[in-house]
C-alpha cells in the first residue's frame, strides 16, 4: 500500500497541518495516522513521509528546540544583566561565563536567571567591583542564600577558587556612595569627598573588627548615614538601609556600634572623658581628624622616639582649636565651658588622667600650649559672639558649614588599602571583635560561678572548717531544715546553671571543660553516663 | 572509656594535642542496619517514644533519654542513630533501639554499625582575621560574609570541614574517628595563630 495515500479516501492529498505537524488529508480532512512511517532514505528521489521525532511535539524539531532555547536564554539574560546595571564588556563576560558553565546548552527554568546572577557576582568580583548577594537576589526575585550557593557551585565548577578574590567591604562601600539616589543631585566633588571619609571609616571598621564575620551591607549604610551627617545631609538609616538591601535593625546597630569605637577613639584627646554616643557626631570631625592625623604617623617611628606621640597630639588639638576652622559659637562654646578652662583643667588632667595620659605619650606643657593658644583666641571669639548676640542672632548647635576643612583626606586610609596595609596603621584605637569581648565576658561570668560553686560545696563537705558564718551562710543551713524557702532564694541566688556547675564539680570533670560552658555534652559524658562499659 | 578519661579530668596530653587545646566532640551520627523490612506505622503506633508522619519525613524519628539520642528508622531496616556525644553512647544508643525494635516483633539484627560523621568544636581563645585567612589560604577556605559569618575551610588531609570564626570559636565535622578531628585541629592551629589578633 502506497503510504503517502489517505487511508480513508485514497487520494494522494495528505499535507502537513502547520500547527500540529501531523498528516492531514486535504480532501477528506483524515487525520494520518503516526504508524504511517516511512523510513526516509534521503535524497530528491527518494520517497516522501512523516518524520517521526521522540521527545518533540508540535511542528518543533531538535534543532528549533536548541535554537528557541538559546534564544530566550539571551533575552533573558539581557533583560537581567540591564537590570543588574552591567555595561557592555562585562555582560559579554557574563555571557560568556553562563556559557562555559552550561556547555553552550543554555537553559530555561527557575535555575536559569539565579546562574545569571551568579554569574554576574563572579564576574563583578573577579574584576575587582562589587555587586552584593542580596542585590542580585533582588533583582533575580530568589532567596540571597539560593544565589550564594549558586556562586559557589559556579566557582567550583570554573576553578576559580584560588584566584577568586575575598569580599571587599570597601568596594561595595564605593559602589553604594556612587549609585546611592540620595546623593545624586550634590556636586560631585562632594559625593568624592564623603567617598573618601566613608573609605576612611570603613577601612577602619575593618581594622576595629567591626565587618568581620558580619554581613558588610549594614556596615556600610552605617558609614553612609554618619558619612552624609558629618556632611549635613540628613538621611535616615531606616532609607539608606532599604535601598542597600540591608536589615535596618542590623544597620542601627552597626551604626551604634561606629560610634561607639568613635567615642573610645575620643577617650585619647583631652575632653575624651565627655564624649559619650550622644555627642561623639558632634565631636566626630576632630575624632576623624585626630584619627588621620595617627594614621599618617609611622607606626614604628612611636617607639623611636617618645616624642612622636606628643607631637601629633598636640598638633590635632591646635589644629582642633583654630579659631579660622571652627567658628565657635559662643553659646555652644559656653555649654562645653570644660574645655576653655584652661588652667583649671590643666591640673584636673594632673592629678586625674595622670595614667592615661602617659599611656598615651602626650606631655602636660604641650596639652597647655594648645590650651593657652585656643584661650587667646576663645577671648577674640567671645567679643564676636557678643556682638552677634547683640544682634539677635543665636544658635544653639554645633555648625558644621562652618567646619569644612576638618577633612585633610591625606590619610592613605582614604584610598583602598590592602588589608596588611589597614592592619598596620594606627588610628588611635585598636578594638577586639565584639563576639570575642562577648565570650570573654561569659568565660569570666562562668568562672564566678564555678568559684562560687566549689565554696558551696566546701561549706557542705567541711562544715567545721569553712570560716566565721555570715549572713549567707546562716541562710544556707536554716535551709537545710527546709524552712524559710523563699528567703534563702533571694539571699543566694543559685539558678539552674549553678546547680549543673555543682552536679559537673562532683563528677570530677574539669573546671577549664565547666568553663566552656559545653553544659550538655559534659552532662551527658560525665553525669548520665550509666551503662558505658 | 580511656579515651573519655582524657577528655575529662586527667591533665591534656600534649604529645598529641600539642597546641594544648582538645576539641569537645558535640554529636556523632552512626548508622546500622536491622536487617529485617520494618512496619512503621506499627511501630508508631506501639512507642511512645516514637513519631511518624510519613508526608513529612519517611522514617520513624524516635528517642530515648539515656544517652540522649535521636534516631531515624527506614522501612528498609537501616537506622541513623544522632546526638551522642562519645562513640560508645552512640553504639549503646544505637543497641538500644533496636532492642526497642525486637520488643515490638521484629526480628531485628545488629549488622554493620558504624560512625558517619563526629562533629566536634573548640575554642582557640584568641581572635582570628577571617579576611587574611581566606585572602592566604584561599583554595580550601570561602569566606563570604554576605552568606555566613564564618570560614569554612576544606581540609584535604585528613579532610575535614572547619568552620572558624571571628571569635576564636572552631567547629570540626566530617570526621570518621575521633583522631581526625584532633588531627585536623593541630593542622590548623599554627595557622591560625598566623591571624590571631594580639590582644592589647
Amino acid at each position: 500500500m502506497d503510504r503517502s495515500r489517505c487511508k480513508s479516501c485514497g487520494a494522494r492529498s495528505l499535507t502537513r497541518d502547520d500547527v500540529s505537524g501531523i498528516l492531514v488529508c486535504s480532501e477528506c480532512g483524515c487525520v494520518a495516522e503516526l504508524d504511517d512511517f516511512q523510513a526516509h532514505l534521503g535524497g530528491i528521489s527518494g520517497p516522501q513521509g512523516t518524520f517521526v521525532r521522540v521527545g518533540t511535539s508540535g511542528t518543533g524539531t531538535v534543532l528549533n528546540y536548541r535554537e528557541k532555547k538559546v534564544f530566550e536564554a539571551q533575552k533573558v539574560i539581557d533583560d537581567f544583566l540591564l537590570r543588574l546595571g552591567l555595561s557592555g564588556s562585562r555582560s559579554e563576560d557574563v555571557r560568556d561565563m553562563v556559557c562555559r558553565v552550561t556547555e553552550d546548552e543554555f537553559g530555561q527554568g527557575e535555575w536559569f536567571p539565579v546562574l545569571i546572577g551568579a554569574c554576574a557576582c563572579v564576574v563583578m568580583r573577579r574584576e575587582g567591583q562589587s555587586l552584593p548577594i542580596a542585590e542580585a537576589a533582588s533583582v533575580i526575585g530568589c532567596d540571597g542564600h539560593e544565589l550564594g550557593k549558586m556562586v559557589a557551585r559556579v566557582v567550583d565548577f570554573l576553578e576559580l577558587r584560588g584566584e577568586f578574590p575575598v569580599y571587599d567591604v570597601a568596594v561595595a562601600f564605593e559602589r553604594a556612595v556612587r549609585s546611592f539616589s540620595g546623593f545624586s543631585r550634590l556636586p560631585r566633588d562632594k559625593v568624592e569627598t564623603m567617598r573618601k571619609q566613608g573609605m576612611f571609616l570603613i577601612q577602619c571598621a575593618v581594622k576595629w573588627f567591626l565587618t568581620t564575620g558580619r554581613r558588610p551591607l549594614p556596615v556600610v549604610a552605617a558609614v553612609l548615614v554618619l558619612v552624609a551627617k558629618l556632611n549635613q545631609i540628613e538621611l535616615e538609616i531606616s532609607d539608606v538601609s532599604r535601598e542597600l538591601h540591608a536589615a535596618v535593625a542590623t544597620s542601627r546597630r552597626r551604626y551604634k556600634e561606629l560610634l561607639e569605637a568613635l567615642v573610645e577613639v575620643s577617650r585619647a584627646l583631652p575632653w575624651g572623658k565627655e564624649v559619650t554616643v550622644k555627642n561623639v557626631v558632634k565631636n566626630a570631625p576632630l575624632v576623624i581628624q585626630y584619627m588621620e592625623m595617627k594614621s599618617m604617623e609611622e607606626r614604628g617611628a612611636k617607639k623611636k622616639d617618645s616624642r612622636a606621640g606628643q607631637v601629633d597630639l598636640g598638633d590635632v588639638v591646635s589644629e582642633c582649636l583654630r579659631k579660622d576652622v571652627y567658628d565657635f559659637d559662643v553659646a555652644y562654646l559656653e555649654s562645653e565651658s570644660l574645655y576653655l578652662d584652661a588652667k583649671d583643667k590643666r591640673d584636673d588632667h594632673r592629678g586625674l588622667d595622670a595614667d592615661r595620659l602617659d599611656r598615651i605619650e602626650i606631655s602636660h606643657e604641650c596639652l597647655a600650649l594648645a590650651y593657652s593658644k585656643f584661650l587667646e583666641e576663645r577671648a577674640s571669639l567671645k567679643c564676636i559672639g557678643e556682638n552677634a548676640n547683640a544682634r539677635g542672632r543665636r544658635q544653639t548647635s554645633f555648625d558644621f558649614h562652618a567646619s569644612k576643612d576638618w577633612w585633610m583626606g591625606k590619610s592613605s586610609l582614604s584610598k583602598r588599602l590592602m588589608l596588611k596595609e589597614i592592619l598596620e596603621k594606627d588610628v588611635g584605637l585598636d578594638a577586639m571583635p565584639p563576639s570575642f569581648i562577648n565570650s570573654c565576658i561569659a568565660y569570666e561570668r562562668r568562672r564566678q560561678k564555678i568559684d562560687a560553686a566549689k565554696q558551696r560545696i566546701n561549706r557542705i563537705m567541711h562544715p567545721s572548717a569553712s570560716g566565721p558564718i555570715d549572713v549567707c551562710d546562716s541562710q544556707t543551713s536554716s535551709s537545710a531544715h527546709g524552712k524559710k524557702k523563699r528567703k534563702r532564694s533571694q539571699a543566694i541566688d543559685v539558678d539552674w546553671e549553678d546547680f549543673i556547675i555543682e552536679a559537673l564539680l562532683l563528677h570530677q570533670v574539669k573546671e577549664e571543660e565547666i568553663e566552656k560552658g559545653h553544659y550538655n555534652t559534659l552532662l551527658d559524658l560525665h553525669v548520665f553516663n550509666s551503662g558505658i562499659m | 572509656m580511656a579515651d573519655q578519661a582524657l577528655e575529662g579530668s586527667q591533665p591534656v596530653d600534649l604529645s598529641k594535642h600539642p597546641s594544648g587545646i582538645v576539641p569537645t566532640l558535640q554529636n556523632i551520627v552512626s548508622t546500622v542496619n536491622l536487617d529485617c523490612k520494618l512496619d512503621l506505622k506499627a511501630i508508631a503506633l506501639q512507642a511512645r517514644n516514637a513519631e511518624y508522619n510519613p508526608k513529612r519525613f519517611a522514617a520513624v524519628i524516635m528517642r530515648i533519654r539515656e544517652p540522649k539520642t535521636t534516631a531515624l528508622i527506614f522501612a528498609s531496616g537501616k537506622m541513623v542513630c544522632t546526638g551522642a556525644k562519645s562513640e560508645q553512647q552512640s553504639k549503646l544508643a544505637a543497641r538500644k533501639y533496636a532492642r526497642i525494635i525486637q520488643k515490638l516483633g521484629f526480628p531485628a539484627k545488629f549488622k554493620d554499625f558504624k560512625i558517619q560523621n563526629i562533629v566536634g568544636s573548640c575554642d582557640v581563645k584568641f581572635p582570628i582575621r577571617l579576611e587574611g585567612l581566606a585572602y592566604s589560604h584561599g583554595a580550601f577556605s570561602s569566606y563570604e560574609p554576605e552568606l555566613f559569618p564564618g570560614l569554612i575551610y576544606r581540609m584535604k588531609q585528613p579532610k575535614i570541614v572547619l568552620l572558624i570564626f571571628v571569635s576564636g570559636k572552631i567547629v570540626l565535622t566530617g570526621a570518621k574517628v575521633r583522631d581526625e578531628t584532633y588531627t585536623a585541629f593541630e593542622n590548623i592551629y599554627p595557622v591560625l595563630t598566623e591571624f590571631r589578633k594580639i590582644q592589647q
